[in-house]
């Protein structure tokens, strides 16, 4: 491994060399705060690591891994939901009982594994990568044993988990029984040599999209969803919605961009049915959902439906276009689920978390601020103007009016449409006055790391979403 | 000093702003205090830059404090703009409304939203303000339509009587019928010239030909806004209703501002009117056949209120047609005067309703001129000016009006004429009703000296504010005044208003005639009655567009459209059901499911 090399995969070594780290302090003493810091340091180094290796071009580090400009860019937004969701589940756990410190251990064992794949170019880092943050969320969402459904939720992510990586690895293996290769570029090769559609590349092609989808519960994948945004800590929630889920989707879209994907019509297709499908069960589940993690998990179905518009234009559009909606898409998808499971964990007592209405009722009497934010998020969501949320939906437009996708597009409408009445439904009720509520999570404590986050999340939420400028500009020059 | 003009709409807007905020914190005389201190200091600053701007050589002054909005060629200021004529109305809103606002602080003393009702009046004079000093039409139409709001809100002020809402409603849309005509000649004017400075706009305009369709569309679509806020023919029906305000609003309303601002904008955009003959007449027209209709309607009403009403609109139609045969500075003279002498009476009536356990039937009162002195010869006072008795301040306006009159046009002048003789009848049959004859016990209460002063006030500048006439050559063009020594048209001018006051003595005072024999016939309790409901309009309105639009939008009940939407809203529920019936929560449904979806892709991808 020579130097540029070494700065260029520095960033991974990093978080690894925390979760060593941070294990080790474990076992020489029991402390939570310090746990915090100490991973949160880690993520700080790796992120100083990522900002040294600036704009280095493409490097290849073993032929399994790949890092460049827009790889780095993706860890490091990787790693700041990292770091929010450890500021999360410092508020969230800090006044629990048991052992939490091994927690941030896993938070980084799965930050590991989505490093990895966001810059692999192969299958087996693909697999590796997906399996290590497969693995540590199996524990992470059944960390708190006690709560109700926790267990549950755990065990099914570990089975249907299972279920979607025999997917996976069976249309690796179609794959690679075709082409006689693992890596990414080679496959692209072999494609581009072959004049006719293979039947058997295609189902491979279409068996990774059935694992991928189940990742990013894309519906007919999707039903885990709910059960697991329901049972798993709401830091825990927040970090499968916004990690696991970006990874594999920038995963998806490096493999199809770099393994000539794109050629095969039909499986264009096969995105096209299940964005459909997604964008419309996803809103139509969410619609009289009165719990509020399993309505952010519906929309996060729905939401996942609008990226793949985006995705699924990239066989019509240039690759960096795509890349430019997808990313920002996702970077204010990023903010805005964070910060809506962030304030579901700030209102979350060791009694009960808050996923009933009532949690909500008058809360802009009781905490204004936290409900301000929260309304931010929603609106985001929804994708009214002002906030980063509009501007992602209107890239997600402009793509697919590139692409000419008329139809997808107006399931984005309709979809809009149908969201705009549970995210305003939830404002309306923060919003009532506090005598019609049953007054729950009242002794939610303060959570001061965690606001500190939010408040930021709001501020960049709304800058964003006013100037958007800047981090266009910073996007796009990164494919 | 002149450079300070802005604070003076500005201090009422900061009283509403502080009495609408923490109106409920405040005691009773802090409120007061801020409620009419604000309008105080506004009159005493628009005495200093009056003064100021009389004294020097009255050149135009243009203040422009900031951008409002540029949309492309599209640029409004901030700007005020004063001349003589806004001099004129700065005086009458500032003075007048200043008055308005102290006798309210007795009046409204006892009422629970105390603070909310100086609120609305501050809002009201501010947006007046606005709309008196305003240098372009947006700035003007914002004083407008604030003043149609602030009139909303003090009309339905004791808004848990549902007729108050009514009335305040039907104020509202009657007057916005007459905006959107108002805007509609905004549009036409900006769309023509491509600027709403009004001084602009007047110059630019100059250049049309008169009489073209131009000029002609422009200024009928003024007079449609004019004739709105103004309360004339054909939209004068929301002004009597009006009278469910408590009365100092009907004052503020029918003296000082809201009705004149019609007469104001025709005033101020008098070049437009001259290159439309044909308008002007119209103008002319409209008054003439409003103060006659009006005043037959006032000779019939029983309460006292609606009595005041109903001359305003009359007297508001002098002042139209005053404007209609070119006699500008005649109308906006009869506009000051009448601000005193109309103030005046609408507050005498408040402190006769105030004192009188809040009778509003003048046949229920009677002989109260030993009771309330002070009301009696505030409406004695009040009602010789009104009638335009020789010396009182109305003589002198309503003289002028009428001679400017009879040079255009010896019919207009005959109606006015005769106009003269109404009100003579009508002021006057109110006083003898309620002042004079068998007393009526029942006056349970002295005003004090917040409703005395400005009635006192008053009386001096209904009397003698005929001297206050304010030079208006530098805004109108002159008139060739023929000075017209004492002759006939002059003496008949002179002796309609005396000849009427004759004619109430002899039926309310000596009892010589009896109403009630004319009345006895058929065809006279007709008339009564045609007249007492305001010439019918009502109805005619009722039948012509009221209900054809509530048949209509019956007819449409369950919105048509709305069906589209409400199936929407069924079959996203109905898919929300269905849907729902997959979330078992079952490992094992959960897992074939995927096994199917994955067998479902697949068939789909090798099969497109």
């Amino acid at each position: 491994m020579n130097s540029s090399q070494l700065i260029a995969f520095l960033p991974v070594i990093c978080i690894a060399a925390a979760a060593v780290v941070v294990m080790l302090t474990i076992a020489v003493r029991r402390h939570f705060t310090l746990t915090c810091l100490m991973a949160g340091l880690g993520l700080l180094v790796s992120l100083l690591a990522l900002a040294m290796a600036g704009r280095q071009g493409p490097v290849q580090v073993t032929p399994l891994i790949r890092v460049d400009a827009y790889g780095r860019f993706v860890m490091a937004l990787l790693l700041a939901a990292g770091l929010a969701v450890i500021a999360f589940c410092y508020d969230y756990f800090k006044n629990r009982e048991g052992e939490n410190e091994e927690l941030l251990f896993l938070i980084l064992a799965a930050l590991l594994g989505a490093s990895v794949l966001v810059t692999s170019c192969h299958f087996a880092t693909f697999f590796i990568g997906l399996e290590t943050l497969s693995v540590s969320l199996f524990v992470l969402v059944g960390y708190v044993l006690g709560q109700s459904g926790s267990l549950e939720a755990a065990v099914k992510y570990l089975v249907l988990s299972g279920v979607s990586s025999a997917f996976l690895l069976m249309g690796m293996a179609l794959i690679y029984a075709q082409c006689g290769q693992l890596n990414f570029s080679g496959i692209e090769q072999y494609l581009a040599s072959q004049e006719l559609f293979n039947g058997m590349v295609l189902t491979g092609i279409v068996f990774i999209v059935a694992g991928v989808g189940f990742k990013l519960s894309l519906v007919p994948f999707h039903l885990w969803t709910p059960d697991v945004y329901e049972g798993a800590p709401a830091p825990v929630t927040a970090f499968i919605a916004t990690v696991s889920k970006g990874a594999v989707f920038i995963l998806l879209l490096r493999f199809f961009l770099s393994s000539g994907g794109y050629f095969y019509g039909p499986a264009l297709t096969v995105f096209s049915v299940m964005a459909v499908a997604s964008i419309l069960v996803g809103n139509v589940l969410a619609l009289l959902q009165n719990n509020v993690k399993r309505m952010l998990a519906y929309s996060s179905i729905a939401h996942m439906g609008y990226l793949l518009i985006a995705f699924i234009a990239g066989g019509r559009i240039a690759p960096n276009l795509v890349v430019e909606s997808v990313t920002f898409y996702l970077v204010a998808y990023f903010m805005t689920t964070l910060g809506a499971f962030g304030v579901v964990s700030i209102l979350s007592t060791p009694q009960a978390e808050a996923v009933a209405l009532s949690f909500y009722h008058g809360l802009f009497w009781r905490r204004p601020g936290l409900a301000a934010i929260f309304t931010f998020m929603l609106l985001s969501l929804a994708g009214i103007p002002l906030t980063a949320g509009f501007i992602g939906k209107f890239y997600i437009f402009a793509a697919g009016a590139d692409g000419r996708l008329w139809g997808l597009l107006l399931m984005l409408i309709i979809g809009s449409g149908l969201g705009l009445y549970y995210y305003l439904r939830l404002i309306v009720v923060m919003s009532m006055s506090q005598e019609t509520g049953i007054d729950a999570g009242h002794e939610a404590a303060f959570g001061r790391v965690s606001s500190v986050i939010l408040a930021v999340l709001t501020v960049l939420l709304v800058w964003f979403g006013i100037y958007p400028g800047y981090l266009m500009s910073l996007i796009q020059g990164l494919y | 000093m002149i450079e300070w003009l802005w604070l003076a709409p500005l201090f009422p807007l900061l009283g509403f702003l502080i009495l609408i905020l923490a109106g409920d914190k405040l005691s009773g005389p802090a409120v007061a205090w801020v409620g009419v201190g604000s309008v105080g200091l506004s009159a005493i600053l628009a005495a200093l830059v009056g003064t100021a701007f009389l004294s020097g050589d009255q050149v135009p002054y243009r203040l422009v404090l900031g951008s409002w909005m540029v949309v492309g060629d599209l640029s409004l200021p901030f700007g005020f703009y004063l001349d003589a004529l806004s001099v004129t109305m700065l005086f009458v809103v500032t003075g007048v409304g200043f008055l308005i606002h102290v006798y309210s602080a007795d009046f409204m003393a006892d009422d629970a939203g105390y603070a909310r009702f100086f609120a609305y009046m501050n809002l009201f004079v501010s947006a007046m303000l606005v709309l008196v000093l305003a240098d372009n039409l947006a700035m003007l139409y914002l004083g407008w339509e604030g003043v149609g709001l602030g009139s909303y809100l003090l009309i339905g002020f004791w808004y848990e009587d549902p007729n108050n809402g009514y009335a305040a409603r039907k104020v509202f849309v009657m007057t916005r019928v007459g905006d959107t005509s108002l805007a509609l000649g905004l549009f036409l004017l900006f769309t023509q010239l491509h600027t709403l400075d009004i001084q602009a706009v007047l110059r630019a305009s100059s250049q049309w030909q008169a009489g073209t369709w131009l000029p002609v569309a422009a200024s009928a679509l003024l007079l449609g806004g004019a004739v709105g806020k103004s309360a004339q023919l054909p939209l004068q029906t929301w002004l009597p209703d009006a009278m469910a305000g408590p009365t100092p609003v009907s004052a503020l309303i029918h003296a000082a501002t809201m009705v004149t601002a019609g007469v104001y904008l025709i005033a101020r955009t008098h070049t437009l009117f001259t290159l439309a003959p044909a308008v002007q007449f119209a103008v002319a027209l409209v008054g003439t056949v409003t103060l006659l209709i009006a005043g037959c309607s006032a000779l019939v009403q029983t309460d006292i209120k609606r009595i005041l009403a109903y001359s305003t609109i009359s007297q508001i139609g002098y002042m139209f047609l005053a404007l209609g045969v070119g006699a500008w500075s005649a109308a906006i003279f009869h506009l000051l005067t009448h601000a005193f002498f109309k103030a005046l009476l609408f507050l005498a009536a408040g402190a006769v309703i105030f004192c009188f356990h809040h009778e509003h039937d003048i046949f229920r009162m009677g002989g109260l001129r030993k009771a309330m002195p002070v009301a009696f010869w505030s409406f004695v006072i009040g009602s010789a000016a009104l009638a335009a008795l020789p010396l009182t301040s109305g003589y002198y306006s309503k003289h002028d009006i009428l001679l400017a009159t009879f040079d255009a046009s010896p019919g207009l002048w005959a109606a006015g004429c005769l106009g003269a003789l109404i009100t003579g009848i009508y002021s006057f049959r109110l006083v003898f009703v309620v002042f004079f004859g068998p007393e009526r016990p029942g006056v349970e209460r002295a005003i004090g000296w917040r409703m005395g002063l400005p009635l006192l006030v008053l009386c001096g500048l209904a009397l003698l504010g005929g001297l206050l006439r304010i030079p208006l050559d530098s805004v109108f063009p002159v008139a060739v005044e023929a000075h017209r020594g004492f002759d006939a048209v002059s003496g008949i001018t002179l002796a309609a208003p005396v000849a009427g006051l004759a004619i109430a003595a002899l039926f309310y005072l000596t009892g010589t005639f009896s109403v009630r024999r004319l009345v006895s016939s058929g065809w006279g309790r007709g008339i009564q009655n045609y007249w007492f409901s305001g010439w019918g309009l009502d109805s005619l309105y009722n039948a012509l567009l009221i209900r054809p639009f509530k048949a209509i939008a019956g007819f449409n009940k369950d919105d048509v459209v709305d069906a589209g939407y409400t199936a929407i809203a069924k079959l996203s529920l109905g898919l929300h059901y269905l849907t729902s019936a997959s979330q078992t929560g079952r490992l094992r449904g959960y897992a074939a499911a995927m096994g199917f979806g994955a067998v479902l892709i697949i068939a789909v991808g090798l099969l497109s």
